[in-house]
């Protein structure tokens, strides 16, 4: 444990690391040809494998009546399914279903790792993996955009006609910075930034907590304020399954919505 | 402590991400009330609402992350 070497019980009342960055970054396991593999790799194809044999084992047969793991696995492709590609792109949502499903199972899997004992890492904390699941929505979006509005997707974004011809310069200025620079920008980070949040937070209160329940003996009542911190710290990691599914979610449904905004450009 | 500028770097960040914060937290605030409002008006249209609200907090609180992270990018650097 990083934080236990360094804690000094006795001034501080929380045990925090000098450097964050121990927290997200791991000792390389292996070199393959110029790639550094450490625990964050490893545990990204791990999320893959366990992706792959959730959708695998529950709905390998097609029975009649499913079984309760293919039934509540069957719930979770119809919320998708309905609540996200249909309800929000409409009835083209059906094509880009595979698309929004492998990404929302991908995510949750990768949160979810989070408050998964023995893991207690999400891979979606480092910045590589949500910046790429956004980039590839970017580009699928630019590509519906131009491909269905030809070139009046940019100018129409640049030179709204809805808008009073004074304030148009203006609107189409903000419109052409918030979609074609800051979407990829703020729904990559939205994501890394929770998790971050999250994984830092129940790492410093629940090794608090523990650090100073133990030191008990030796400090005394000041020792009893780790009580304090694992009780939050247990509360937070509750709190975090919850935020860990729901920013799957989000994450999926912005992609949804912005590829919806793309193919409904008019409107 | 006088005229040791190196010590307040650190503090000024914390400080700007507090100001940060202020905004995304008077907004989802906002959309929060107005949609359990909503909700109360009309129970039926509970689902859409939840959904549209999700939304908007995403959104509004998108904000306060990017200071949640530049606050470690200043307190780095």
């Amino acid at each position: 444990m990083i934080l236990a070497s360094e804690c000094d019980v006795v001034n501080e009342v929380i045990c925090a690391p000098a450097d964050v960055n121990e927290l997200f970054e791991f000792p390389a396991i292996f070199t393959l040809g110029g790639f550094v593999v450490s625990r964050t790799e490893v545990l990204m194809i791990f999320a893959a494998l366990v992706t792959v044999a959730v959708l695998y084992f529950g709905l390998r047969q097609q029975r009649l009546v499913p079984t309760k793991y293919g039934a509540a696995l069957e719930g979770l492709v119809g919320f998708v399914r309905d609540g996200i590609a249909r309800d929000v792109i409409g009835t083209e949502g059906t094509k880009y279903l595979p698309y929004l499903m492998t990404m929302f199972f991908f995510l949750l899997i990768g949160n979810l790792f989070e408050v998964a004992p023995g893991i207690n890492f999400p891979i979606t904390s480092r910045m590589a993996i949500p910046l790429f699941l956004s980039l590839v929505t970017y580009v699928i979006f630019m590509f519906v955009g131009f491909a269905r509005n030809n070139f009046r997707y940019l100018i129409d974004t640049v030179w709204p006609k809805a808008v009073p011809i004074g304030l148009r310069w203006l609107v189409g200025l903000i419109e052409l910075v918030s979609i074609f620079l800051l979407r990829p920008i703020t729904l990559a980070v939205r994501l890394f930034a929770n998790m971050v949040a999250g994984h830092l937070m129940l790492t410093l209160l629940l090794t608090s907590g523990l650090i100073f329940i133990t030191a008990i003996p030796e400090i005394g009542i000041k020792g009893t304020v780790g009580v304090f911190w694992f009780a939050l710290g247990l509360f937070m990691f509750c709190l975090e399954i919850l935020i860990a599914v729901l920013q799957a979610y989000i994450f999926t449904l912005l992609t949804a919505i912005y590829i919806e905004s793309s193919i409904h450009f008019e409107h | 402590m006088e005229g040791n500028i190196e010590a307040l770097t650190g503090a000024l960040s914390l400080v700007g991400y507090g100001l940060g914060a202020v905004g995304p937290g008077i907004g989802i605030g906002i959309v929060a009330g107005n949609a359990i409002t909503a909700m109360a008006r009309q129970p039926e249209m509970q689902g859409t609402i939840r959904t549209t609200m999700f939304l908007g907090i995403a959104l509004t609180e998108a904000l306060a992350l990017i200071g949640f992270v530049l606050f470690f990018i200043a307190s780095a650097g």
